[in-house]
C-alpha cells in the first residue's frame, strides 16, 4: 500500500456521480448476474458484493428508458442535482420521504408541488425489487397514517416479513 | 453514493501477465491493486470503471517488469454526511447498531445517534433496540437481518 501511494496521481477526485442504476448497469455489462455460477464471470467477489446490495434497491427494477423519462420529468423542479440523484436511487413513495431527501423542502416548494413530484416519480420509475406486492397491502394503512415513524415503522415490518420468508 | 475519480498511475506490469492483449493485462493488475481498497479522500474503490490511456512499456534497467503509465477511471463508494441508506443490521449491542452494505460493512450507530428515545433491551437471548416514537408506547424494534433506511450524519470510515 505504501508502494501504491507512491506512484498515485489523483488527476480529479470527482469526475462525475453516478447513480445507482449507472453503477448496477455497468456491473451487468461486466457479466453480473443473480444466476448462481458466477465463478464464469469476469466480475470479482467485492464488485459482487456490490451488485447484490444494488439488486434489491430500488435501482435494481429500473431501465434505462425509465430512468431517462424521470430526468425529463423532474427537470421543470428546482432541484439541485444531488438531490436528484437521491430521488432516483431512493424512488421514495409518498410526501414523507421527499421531507427526508430535499433540504428546506416546505420552504422552497409548496405541498401541491412535491404531491406532483411523488407522482412523477411514481410514473416514471418502477417499484423497487421488494416492495411490488407488499405496497398494495400497506396503501390502505398509509392514507390513514398521519406519522411519518409509523409509515417508516409499517415498511419494516413488512420487510421484517419479507426476510422471514424469503 | 458512488462517484468517478480519475487517477493516474505508475506501476509495474508483473511478467506472467504478458502474455495477454495489454489491455486486459493493466486492466487485470489495476483491479488487484484497487479494488476492494479504501482510498483517502476518494472512498471505497468499487470497480475500474475503464482505462482512458497507457503509456510506456520501457524497462528500467536492473527490472524485471515494464512500467506502465496508466489514466484510468474508478468507480468510488462516497457517501455524503447526512445521505439516507438501507442498510442490514449485523449487530447490536448497548453501544449502538452495526449495519453492513454487503460490501462495506462498518457503519455504526452509536448510541448518542439513535432516535430519541431508544433503549436496549437484552433478556431471554433475544437482545434489541426500541425505539418509542408518539404518545403510547409505539416501538420501533431494531432486530438482527431487519432493514432500515438510515440517514448518516457522519463520516464513519478513514477518509477525510
Amino acid at each position: 500500500m505504501f508502494y501504491l501511494l507512491l506512484e498515485m496521481k489523483i488527476l480529479e477526485e470527482n469526475a462525475g456521480a453516478l447513480t445507482n442504476f449507472e453503477v448496477l448497469d455497468f456491473l451487468r455489462a461486466k457479466g453480473a448476474s443473480k444466476d448462481p455460477s458466477r465463478v464464469l464471470a469476469k466480475v470479482a467477489m467485492s464488485e459482487y458484493k456490490v451488485y447484490d446490495y444494488l439488486v434489491k434497491t430500488p435501482a435494481g427494477s429500473q431501465t434505462r428508458e425509465s430512468v431517462k423519462e424521470y430526468f425529463t420529468a423532474i427537470k421543470q423542479h428546482d432541484l439541485s442535482e444531488a438531490e436528484v440523484l437521491n430521488v432516483l436511487n431512493i424512488r421514495p413513495a409518498s410526501e414523507v420521504e421527499i421531507y427526508h431527501i430535499i433540504e428546506d423542502c416546505e420552504e422552497r416548494f409548496p405541498d401541491e408541488e412535491v404531491t406532483e413530484i411523488v407522482e412523477k416519480v411514481g410514473n416514471t420509475l418502477p417499484a423497487p425489487p421488494d416492495k411490488a406486492t407488499p405496497e398494495e397491502i400497506t396503501k390502505g394503512d398509509e392514507e390513514t397514517e398521519t406519522q411519518k415513524h409509523d409509515e417508516i415503522s409499517q415498511d419494516q415490518t413488512e420487510d421484517g416479513e419479507q426476510m422471514d420468508t424469503s | 453514493m458512488f462517484y468517478l475519480s480519475k487517477i493516474e498511475h505508475k506501476f509495474a506490469l508483473p511478467p506472467h501477465l504478458l502474455a495477454r492483449p495489454i489491455r486486459e493485462a493493466i486492466q487485470s493488475e489495476l483491479e488487484r491493486l484497487f479494488l476492494d481498497k479504501v482510498i483517502q479522500k476518494l472512498g471505497l474503490c468499487i470497480s475500474v470503471y475503464d482505462i482512458t490511456s497507457i503509456e510506456g512499456g520501457s524497462i528500467f534497467p536492473g527490472a524485471g517488469a515494464p512500467t506502465y503509465q496508466v489514466v484510468f477511471n474508478l468507480i468510488m463508494f462516497r457517501p455524503f454526511p447526512g445521505e439516507i441508506i438501507s442498510a442490514k443490521v449485523m449487530s447490536l449491542d448497548a453501544d449502538g447498531v452495526r449495519l453492513s452494505l454487503g460490501f462495506f460493512e462498518d457503519i455504526y450507530i452509536p448510541t448518542h445517534h439513535m432516535p430519541y428515545p431508544s433503549y436496549y433491551i437484552s433478556k431471554n437471548n433475544t437482545r434489541k433496540w426500541t425505539w418509542e416514537y408518539g404518545e403510547e408506547t409505539d416501538e420501533f424494534n431494531i432486530e438482527i437481518s431487519n432493514e432500515i433506511p438510515s440517514s448518516k450524519c457522519e463520516l464513519p470510515n478513514d477518509s477525510s
